[in-house]
């Protein structure tokens, strides 16, 4: 028996639950209608970090997160993301290989080290040391390797080269072993 | 039409919610590293205040005061998510620079304290007024802080891919601490206490 | 647990929420005047962000994630900390009714507090952290809260005396005061 009362105890319960379901499926709608947007934004991103790396890449694979890069069906490097323990955080490098020992370059996809000092890590002048090197000379030139530091930022230059050369060794190791 | 002009103009000063109510102060500090981050957060706010104040005044009779608040939260957690969405497919870098301060307009005190202040007693037009002038105190706010801190932090001034100038001697060194965190404490800081000195603003 | 001690000096003092995260800054600047309340707001504060980071990281693991519903993550937070918070004070008000007087009465405002959204949002989506290091994460970015909180009030509390100029007194002088914290822990930079 429903009296009136009962009623308006439940109507905001009701209520919310009416808002709610409008909400979710007006969202879902939205999801649906973004949803392949947005992953084409990610491929694009990275499709446009990897040719800037590779101007020749006609087309990429992407395998235990190792992307293998091919100029008309040749194989001419690979790619993987090394990530570096900087002054601020995170930092997620992008590394190119031309093959097992030599880096294609490097650039620096995101980090949160300080502006001006630390930050400088995504300059030029930092990232274009390492086209060319060999994977062991990827170490600060007080160490022994062929790499300059940012002047007043050694942690996070130092975060950079470590993450490079381990990771590309690291990689290396995995590559020779699925071959 | 009067009274329309009357709760947009309340926004830009009387009631500027960044200077004046010391609202939303999080989303200020956090993206006025640059221009670009403060437009695109004032676009973020902008479309969720004003669907969020059109939405509460619309309903404004219909809802019992018990769930009230609820209510709001989910209209307003609803928009920021469309929000989200529309950032992400769209401005993807704007979306990366912004973080998880996108997601965090949910709780931004503006919104939910002008769907409660003011759309949950006002008819529609007015809320629609009151959301426009809010956003843009808001925007002169963020743009004023952001201008300072992106020219003198990096030494040169650019908004979407166009560059305007680069500083004499700020270009090679610029003030680096005005785009860190504690830079942005100052900035406010001192412009609060600007205002106060030239009147603008009163005293405590 | 060298990782876990990481990330928890990491979210305290490295990454601090008030000084370099920008979040919880309301109650920073409106609560902070006497350090009683403020210790009170801040043991609040983490409490709430502990257990909310527990059960969103379970809802979004073992929910959204596998019904394909991540697009719902902001709606889902925020209604887990409402209700979460509403809970509480239930609980603390029938229980304990001088531990309600104590923090009970911040309570309400902690639901639109963005360091509790602020928290749930990186652990779960910006550093994708286990189930541990998410409660740890809450817990050490809780005490380095409550630690700015106290430190600013303390600093407040003297700071009423002062002969700050006219135009600088009260939220100015705050803000400044912020800018110095801030300059301090950036000093926590390169810890870890």
């Amino acid at each position: 028996m429903l009296d009136k009362n009962a009623l308006k105890k439940a109507f905001p319960v009701i209520l919310l639950t009416i808002v709610v379901a409008i909400s979710v499926n007006l969202l879902s709608f939205a999801d649906r209608l973004t949803r392949p947007q947005i992953e084409a934004q990610q491929q694009l991103k990275i499709q446009n970090l990897l040719t800037g790396m590779f101007p020749d890449m006609s087309r990429y694979d992407f395998k235990n997160d190792i992307y293998t890069i091919y100029s008309d069906g040749a194989k001419i490097g690979y790619a993987f993301i090394a990530v570096g323990k900087g002054y601020g955080g995170d930092i997620d490098i992008l590394v190119g290989l031309e093959d097992d020992t030599t880096i294609k370059g490097i650039s620096i996809v995101s980090h949160s080290e300080t502006p001006g000092l630390g930050s400088r890590i995504t300059e030029s002048f930092f990232t274009n040391q390492f086209a060319g090197l060999s994977i062991d000379e990827v170490a600060l030139k007080r160490d022994g390797g062929e790499v300059d530091a940012i002047t007043g930022s050694t942690i996070s230059s130092r975060a950079v080269i470590n993450a490079v050369r381990e990771t590309a060794m690291e990689k290396v190791k995995q590559l020779d072993g699925s071959e | 039409m009067g009274n329309f002009m009357k709760e947009f103009a309340k926004g830009l000063i009387i009631t500027n919610p960044v200077f004046v109510l010391a609202l939303g102060l999080c989303p200020t500090l956090a993206v006025t590293t640059s221009i670009n981050n403060a437009l695109g957060m004032t676009l973020a706010v902008l479309i969720v205040l004003l669907g969020a104040n059109t939405i509460v005044a619309a309903i404004r009779n219909f809802v019992p005061s018990i769930t009230r608040i609820p209510i709001f939260i989910v209209v307003i957690a609803s928009l920021v998510t469309m929000v989200d969405l529309l950032f992400a497919a769209n401005f993807p870098d704007l979306h990366e620079a912004l973080g998880i301060f996108l997601p965090l307009v949910v709780v931004n005190c503006i919104i939910l304290g002008r769907a409660e202040a003011f759309a949950s007693k006002n008819p529609i037009l007015h809320s629609v007024a009151d959301a426009l002038g809010i956003t843009v105190g808001f925007m002169l706010a963020l743009l004023m802080i952001s201008s300072i801190r992106q020219t003198l932090g990096t030494g040169s001034l650019s908004v979407f891919g166009f560059h305007f100038f680069t500083l004499p001697i700020l270009g090679k060194q610029p003030i680096a601490i005005l785009v860190l965190p504690a830079g942005a404490f100052l900035v406010i800081g001192l412009l609060l206490a600007l205002f106060r000195r030239t009147g603008v603003m009163k005293s405590d | 647990m060298t990782e876990l001690i990481a990330i928890f000096i990491s979210m305290a003092l490295i990454n601090n929420f008030i000084l370099v995260r920008f979040l919880g800054l309301c109650p920073f600047f409106g609560v902070s005047k006497q350090l009683g309340s403020a210790v009170s707001m801040g043991v609040a504060v983490t409490f709430v962000m502990s257990i909310a980071s527990l059960a969103t990281w379970l809802i979004y693991n073992y929910i959204l994630i596998p019904f394909d519903l991540k697009y719902m993550y902001i709606v889902i937070f925020i209604l887990v900390i409402a209700t979460l918070v509403q809970i509480i004070e239930l609980f603390i008000k029938k229980t304990n009714a001088a531990l309600y007087f104590a923090f009970g009465i911040y309570l309400p405002l902690i639901t639109t507090n963005c360091a509790v959204l602020g928290i749930t949002l990186i652990v779960n989506t910006v550093e994708v952290y286990s189930l541990w290091q998410s409660v740890v994460a809450a817990l050490g970015a809780g005490l380095g809260f409550t630690l700015v909180l106290a430190m600013m009030s303390g600093i407040r509390e003297k700071l009423e005396l002062a002969n700050a100029p006219k135009a600088m007194k009260g939220l100015p002088i705050a803000f400044i005061i912020a800018t110095l914290l801030g300059l301090a822990f950036s000093g926590f930079g390169g810890m870890i």
